[in-house]
């Protein structure tokens, strides 16, 4: 059985990987993504979106522009580690194809009501349009399968604040309305991201594929990279891909169900994800939160697939 | 030309009382309402928007359903100030009428971007299908004329908490969305409502031209005369939303000052109060014009004529 799923994201790096592994996967159906502003402005993000399908010949995905800004938070991007276009130093065509009418919000809740409990979406970027469907339409949240989020830190620390992981941190309210939902949730964090780790070798191995993709893949992880390694990391974290692995591969995480919620009172810890671990707040737990991962054995599957995708569209 | 206005609105007894007065102005075309969770649950405040509109022989006008929670916060509503079904002791029978099947979002940005710069938001509950309408359409901004908002208390006592004022304590986020989105914004916050008191000579004068419209806001503001008697020793009751209505047409019964504005969202004992920066210490430009004073006998006299001749001419 195929997984039918629609990516909510900001393209973004990562989320272009995690779109060309969904891709990649006979175990998935990407049916539509969903565009928000986060990496990138959500005019970058719906092109890139566009873009990113068309290098994989998937073109026939709709995309459906979302959220221009944050719920209350002032709006803010990260050019240095997704670059100016949000997709590295990649150079892709103008995209042919464009975005469905109509906003994101009504296109989620359109989708998942049309199909109650078929259709799980995959929030990669900040959790605005997910919110706002949710307090739009109530309904949303039981019609919804699940939601597999990449976000937030646990007992790892931020990449945006001390504290805080930046798709969290960019719409902390947005976060708190969907972490209380009543959803189904899985929480991808950055303590099982940052073990999953895409090095220059990597790339230097998926090269030798000759493929657009391949070529993609290497100079839009560039800027990712070299950032990535100035901060102090040994490569770049497959962040979005990650999420995919609830799919692919779900042995190579290991979950554990937590009450988890986000600090929105402004001071320094604003955005911070927080697991009440000993249960001392005895409620119960909203979400299944990753605490660790075999990462080495994510790369290489995502290398795997990354090389048949890119064998699939030579030149 | 009267002008165009929309009513975001949880009705509620004050709120029922801004809609009628708003029927019986000539100065206004109300084009329409859109109901947000509040004063009471959403489908009663639905249903009583509808039954007001009856009331009143504008059942035509349409009605969309909007948000039932607030946008971060826990939901509050308001039974001891407006009653199980949120018009006190008034019983109007359950309308014949029903909302339209658009969203209250989807239909205040439809109605907003099909006439540009002509609509008067009249919004007199929690902001939350505002700030809803305001992320998904950012061109509601621009298109809008003016929104008119009763909330906040500035140097006022709150009415909800020690500091805070019902509609922007409900859903203060959305507050912060709404002050801080560039519209034109009036803020009539309760320094101002509170000066406006309905008294049992009003309500009695009120009842000197018999109709189901009088027998109505009587009934209705009798439960809030109880309340406002029981809670806060006022004698008569406060009815802050029709005083921002009528600040629509008669914007000189108030004197107003431009100030920055914003809302605590901090979550402690401040949450939900409005701020206004009267020294600019923030060094932040004006987002809004605050009521701070009231000519509040020329108001109660405007609402109690305005009310008995709508109930002597009732719409046809």
């Amino acid at each position: 059985m195929t997984k039918r799923i629609i990516i909510d994201t900001d393209p973004g790096v990562d989320d272009a990987l995690a779109f060309l592994l969904a891709l990649a996967s006979p175990e998935i159906q990407l049916e539509a993504l969903t565009t928000t502003q986060g990496n990138v402005t959500l005019e970058k993000a719906t092109w890139n979106a566009l873009a990113v399908l068309e290098l994989a010949r998937a073109s026939h995905i709709p995309v459906a522009r979302g959220s221009l800004l944050p719920l209350v938070q002032p709006l803010r991007a990260s050019a240095f580690v997704h670059g100016e276009s949000g997709i590295g130093n990649s150079t892709l065509p103008p995209p042919q194809a464009k975005p469905v009418l109509g906003h994101a919000v009504d296109y989620l809740i359109k989708r998942v009501l049309a199909e109650p409990e078929e259709i799980s979406v995959f929030p990669i970027g900040p959790l605005t349009n997910i919110a706002m469907a949710i307090r739009k339409e109530p309904r949303f949240a039981s019609a919804v399968k699940e939601l597999v989020i990449m976000g937030g830190a646990i007992l790892e620390h931020g990449n945006i604040t001390p504290q805080a992981e930046f798709n969290i941190y960019v719409d902390p309210h947005a976060a708190h309305i969907v972490f209380h939902s009543g959803i189904p949730i899985t929480l991808i964090p950055l303590d099982v991201t940052h073990k999953c780790v895409l090095k220059q070798e990597h790339i230097d191995r998926l090269i030798q594929v000759h493929s657009p993709v391949s070529r993609f893949i290497r100079d839009a992880v560039d800027v990712y990279l070299d950032a990535s390694i100035q901060l102090g990391y040994e490569g770049s974290s497959l962040h979005d891909p990650l999420t995919l692995a609830t799919i692919l591969k779900p042995e190579l995480l290991t979950l554990k169900e937590y009450y988890v919620d986000v600090d929105i009172s402004g001071g320094v810890s604003m955005g911070k994800t927080f697991a009440d671990i000993p249960n001392v707040l005895k409620k119960p737990a909203n979400m299944k939160v990753a605490m660790d991962v075999r990462g080495e054995e994510f790369v290489e599957l995502f290398l795997q697939r990354m090389e048949d995708l890119s064998r699939r569209i030579p030149g | 030309m009267p002008k165009r206005i929309l009513f975001d609105t949880d009705p509620g007894i004050d709120d029922a009382c801004a809609i009628l007065l708003a029927l019986a102005s000539p100065e206004l075309s109300v084009e329409g309402l859109s109901i947000v969770h509040g004063n009471c649950s959403l489908d009663q405040a639905t249903t009583n928007a509808l039954s007001v509109l009856e009331l009143a022989n504008t059942s035509h006008l349409p009605v969309a359903k909007g948000c039932e929670l607030p946008l971060v916060q826990p939901s509050l509503l308001a039974p001891e100030t407006h009653g199980d079904t949120g018009l006190g002791y008034a019983e109007l029978p359950s309308p014949q009428s029903k909302p339209i099947v658009q969203h209250a979002i989807d239909f205040l940005i439809e109605k907003i971007l099909a006439a540009p710069g002509d609509i008067t938001l009249l919004a007199i509950g929690p902001l939350t299908n505002i700030a809803l309408a305001i992320r998904q359409e950012p061109r509601v901004v621009h298109a809008l004329k003016e929104i008119i908002i009763m909330g906040g208390a500035i140097r006022y006592k709150g009415n909800t908490t020690a500091l805070a004022e019902f509609n922007t304590y409900v859903d203060p986020h959305a507050a912060h969305i709404v002050y801080h989105a560039g519209i034109p914004t009036t803020l009539v916050p309760l320094d101002v409502t509170y000066q406006c008191v309905l008294t049992q000579d009003d309500v009695r004068r009120l009842q000197q031209v018999d109709s189901p419209i009088t027998k109505f806001v009587a009934d209705a503001t009798r439960f809030y005369m109880e309340f406002h008697d029981e809670f806060q020793k006022i004698d008569g009751c406060v009815i802050n939303d029709p005083l921002a209505l009528a600040l629509a047409f008669a914007p000189e019964l108030c004197t107003y000052q431009e100030l920055p504005v914003d809302v605590d969202l901090s979550g402690g004992i401040s949450m939900g109060k409005t701020i206004a920066d009267f020294y600019n210490y923030g060094k932040k430009p004006a987002n809004m014009k605050v009521a701070l004073s009231v000519r509040a006998r020329d108001f109660i006299d405007l609402f109690v004529e305005r009310i008995q001749s709508l109930a002597r001419h009732p719409k046809l």
